[in-house]
């Protein structure tokens, strides 16, 4: 077992971790399946592609040869992400929460217009932009760097890095700020919430937007190894579901520890000649059903109290 | 006093429209039925009219009227149709079958299950498989698509009994993925691009894509939907189906009853599925191959926005919505990917206006409608006991409804005939002579009915009457109540005392 091993694993996990903490926080404070998820992972790449596209050529004039240029480059991309990603999220809110939420039959409901906002935003992204794949313009270039003897490429160790800033500001942001606070009293008890003057609708919309933002991120960070195209959204989607359910719906600690284990599970089996590459999808989808077999309600179950 | 009234008409009771046939009394009615099944072809009911004096038949279900009229017009307008009309309506058929039976999972057994299309695809590669490299004949391609999807029923049920809702869903998701990726990846299966070509069908190899050929496809597809409609009401109205909703109802009273409805589930689920595996050889013999695109994810999008825009759960919004998401899909192919944004369109303006689909849309709008009338009845002012129109209907003896006018208008005249002198006279002289107006309002308390009725209860020691108000309870066997803790020395006081009451209670009512 190698350590470029563990670094590739935390590279997927830190992917994974980002789009299924978003949707298990999602789930668990205000009781939606974010089936657009996708879309978000989707138009923020090509958010991020179009600011790059416009801003990057000025930046790069500006400060040619300074040893910042690459962090300002990825400051610009992912702050471009992020933004689009969170302005989806509000788009989502709009559409898909504030005329259902109170409604009969919302968790079904929600799931299907996100699923359809979502198959509306892939064909008019692909409208727009065309089929054809395109690549983010790369941050930190291909090389590599050597930590405690470990060899890690850039945009690995940029995706851990980013990554672990990301959600320990997500996770600083819930625990520390008001907003967060009412987002945790709404995962707690929704009832109860309500009861103490929090509004939903004014706390789903950060949520919302947060974790669109996170998805950015990872659509961002993804593209650095991956093209953007309007369909690649999907794939990160079922992922992070999928994760999401193993980790248990309600759980977001729950998540990322699927996440980790999702990720080193899929380097594992990359690595052993017997399965290889092709069989990654299915040892993980058994290993999830496995799980879930056994705890139904995933690993949150163990952790934490889950909403159902 | 009086004054004309005119008549007003009141459009009462809440029978919707009903077809009513008036035959000849005389006639005896012969009913036909289904040549061996002994069911009748449409639910008549025979009765009698108190108002008109005339037999009558009324028919309140009118649903297979408009499945006749709906798949009878498709049936015959297929002659006509164009040759690209005619594959839209192919297509119709084939995706109408797979949502009738995709329903029959989700709505009879409750399972939220998203795996139809790696189903239907597992079950058409191997009979595919089986036609072209075992050399099977075509019309056993049935059989083996059918146990294809009978073993991947199996598989698929083992996580559903202890994964619910919308995990199972998300799980299934995955499952046409994991297939997709399976089977590119079994170089024996398909040598090239992971598709079966050349598989033995019904249509003749020369027949294949002309219009004869067509014509036959469409024929044997709308075959396979009628069959799947008819799998749906054997399985939805008999004792299956009947369970299911037993414990979709309640489940643990269905289950203290004796229902096992974890089995019903998983046969509805296993037959269903094999259902769906025949289907799987159908559409590999209706193509004369079988491709990766039938695993496609924005193929079960597409499809899972049938069902919701139809409704889950019935099998007329699995047919309603094919035929809207199938027309947009296929007939508009001139918009271009703006097809699928008007299919998502729809879905979202379905989905946020109705509870369960279009096809439960009357149900939604008939109770939003009563709702309207009983919150207008409500804010209409107060009758103060007369009976509304609507009540009406449903009292039997129509003497009491004219009583409780006349009851009405006898209250309201006599609260205006009540006046502090009124008060002040009967204080003066509870039982002596009484004017005109004092002697009506106590005829009419004389006349109340028993029970509560207000009486004196003299009691103590002959030196030292005391006098109270007491209420009787108008059933025997059952003692008065006393009102209240008033003690009065003379009877006098206790009569005006019992008048007062009476007389709140006169202009409370």
């Amino acid at each position: 077992m190698d350590a470029t091993l563990i670094v590739y694993a935390l590279n997927l996990s830190a992917i994974y971790a980002l789009m299924a903490i978003g949707i298990s926080l999602l789930w668990s404070s205000i009781g939606m399946l974010n089936m657009a998820h996708g879309a978000t992972f989707a138009v923020a790449g090509y958010g991020a592609l179009v600011v790059g596209d416009a801003l990057l050529p000025g930046i790069d004039a500006a400060l040619r040869g300074s040893g910042w240029l690459p962090f300002v480059r990825l400051a610009v991309l992912m702050a471009a992400g992020i933004g689009s990603g969170a302005l989806f999220g509000a788009v989502v809110y709009l559409l898909a929460f504030l005329p259902i939420h109170d409604k009969a039959n919302f968790p079904v409901r929600g799931l299907i217009v996100t699923l359809a906002i979502n198959l509306a935003t892939v064909q008019t992204l692909l409208w727009f932009f065309g089929p054809r794949q395109q690549a983010l313009p790369s941050i930190f270039g291909f090389g590599r760097l050597e930590l405690f003897g470990v060899p890690i490429r850039y945009d690995q160790a940029t995706t851990i890095i980013a990554t672990a800033i990301l959600l320990g500001a997500a996770l600083l942001w819930l625990r520390l700020s008001r907003k967060g606070l009412e987002i945790r009293a709404m995962m707690q008890n929704p009832e109860g919430a309500a009861l103490s003057g929090i509004s939903v609708r004014r706390t789903a919309l950060p949520v919302m937007a947060v974790t669109g933002a996170l998805a950015g991120a990872a659509a961002v960070l993804l593209s650095q190894s991956v093209y953007v195209s309007p369909g690649a959204g999907a794939t990160p989607l079922i992922k992070g579901m999928i994760i999401a359910l193993l980790g248990g719906l309600g759980s977001v600690p729950g998540a990322a520890v699927a996440a980790l284990l999702i990720g080193t599970l899929e380097a594992i089996t990359g690595e052993i000649p017997f399965l290889g590459q092709r069989m990654v999808l299915l040892v993980q989808f058994g290993f999830i059903i496995l799980v879930l077999i056994i705890r139904p309600r995933g690993i949150g179950g163990l952790l934490d109290e889950t909403r159902k | 006093m009086t004054e004309t009234l005119a008549p007003v008409f009141h459009r009462v009771g809440n029978r919707r429209h009903e077809y009513v046939l008036v035959p000849e009394g005389r006639r005896p009615w012969h009913r036909r039925r289904l040549p061996w099944i002994g069911r009748h072809w449409l639910a008549w009911r025979g009765g009698y009219n108190p108002k008109t004096l005339q037999r009558e038949r009324r028919l309140s279900d009118k649903r297979p009227l408009w499945w006749f009229l709906g798949l009878g017009g498709l049936g015959v307008s297929a002659a006509v149709l164009p040759d690209t009309l005619l594959q839209v309506a192919l297509v119709f058929c084939v995706f109408a079958a797979i949502n009738v039976i995709w329903t029959l999972i989700i709505g009879a057994a409750g399972i939220l299950s998203l795996a139809t299309m790696a189903v239907v695809g597992l079950a058409g590669y191997g009979a595919a498989a089986a036609n072209v490299y075992l050399g099977i004949p075509w019309p056993l391609m049935f059989l083996v698509g059918g146990c294809v999807g009978l073993l991947a029923g199996g598989l698929l049920a083992l996580p559903s009994t202890r994964i619910d809702g919308l995990y199972y869903a998300l799980l299934t998701i995955g499952v046409a993925e994991i297939c997709r990726a399976s089977i590119s990846q079994i170089r024996a299966l398909a040598p090239q691009n992971s598709s079966i070509n050349n598989v033995g069908s019904f249509i003749p190899q020369d027949w294949y894509l002309q219009r004869p050929g067509l014509l036959l496809g469409f024929a044997a597809s709308f075959v396979v939907l009628l069959a799947a409609l008819l799998l749906f009401r054997l399985v939805n109205s008999e004792r299956l189906g009947l369970q299911l909703q037993a414990a979709r109802e309640d489940e643990e009273f269905s289950e203290a009853v004796g229902i096992d409805y974890r089995r019903a589930r998983l046969m509805v689920f296993l037959v269903s599925s094999a259902a769906l595996g025949v289907i799987g050889a159908f559409y590999a013999m209706l193509y004369r191959s079988i491709s990766l695109n039938v695993f496609s994810l924005d193929q079960l999008l597409l499809m899972f926005a049938m069902i919701v825009i139809g409704g889950m759960g019935r099998a007329e919004g699995a047919v309603i919505g094919t035929a809207i998401v199938v027309v947009i899909d296929r007939a508009l192919i001139d918009l271009g990917p703006g097809r699928i944004i008007l299919i998502a369109a729809v879905m979202i303006l379905v989905t946020l206006t109705t509870h369960h689909g279009l096809a439960d849309v009357r149900t939604q709008f008939r109770g939003w409608r009563n709702r309207l009338k009983s919150e207008r009845r409500a804010a209409r002012t107060r009758k103060g006991g007369e009976v509304m129109p609507e009540e009406a209907t449903e009292i039997d003896d129509k003497q009491q409804i004219a009583y409780r006018r006349f009851d009405k208008r006898l209250r309201d005249r006599l609260k205006a005939l009540i006046t502090p002198e009124l008060i002040e006279e009967h204080r003066a002289a509870p039982l002596g002579p009484h004017s005109d107006a004092l002697a009506r309002v106590l005829n009419y308390f004389r006349r109340g009915d028993m029970p509560d009725k207000y009486a004196i209860l003299q009691d103590g020691p002959p030196q030292g009457w005391t006098y109270t108000v007491m209420a009787l309870s108008g059933e025997p066997g059952k003692p008065p109540r006393v009102v209240d803790d008033r003690v009065y020395d003379t009877r006098d006081e206790a009569y005006h005392a019992v008048f007062l009451l009476r007389v709140n209670d006169l202009l409370e009512s």
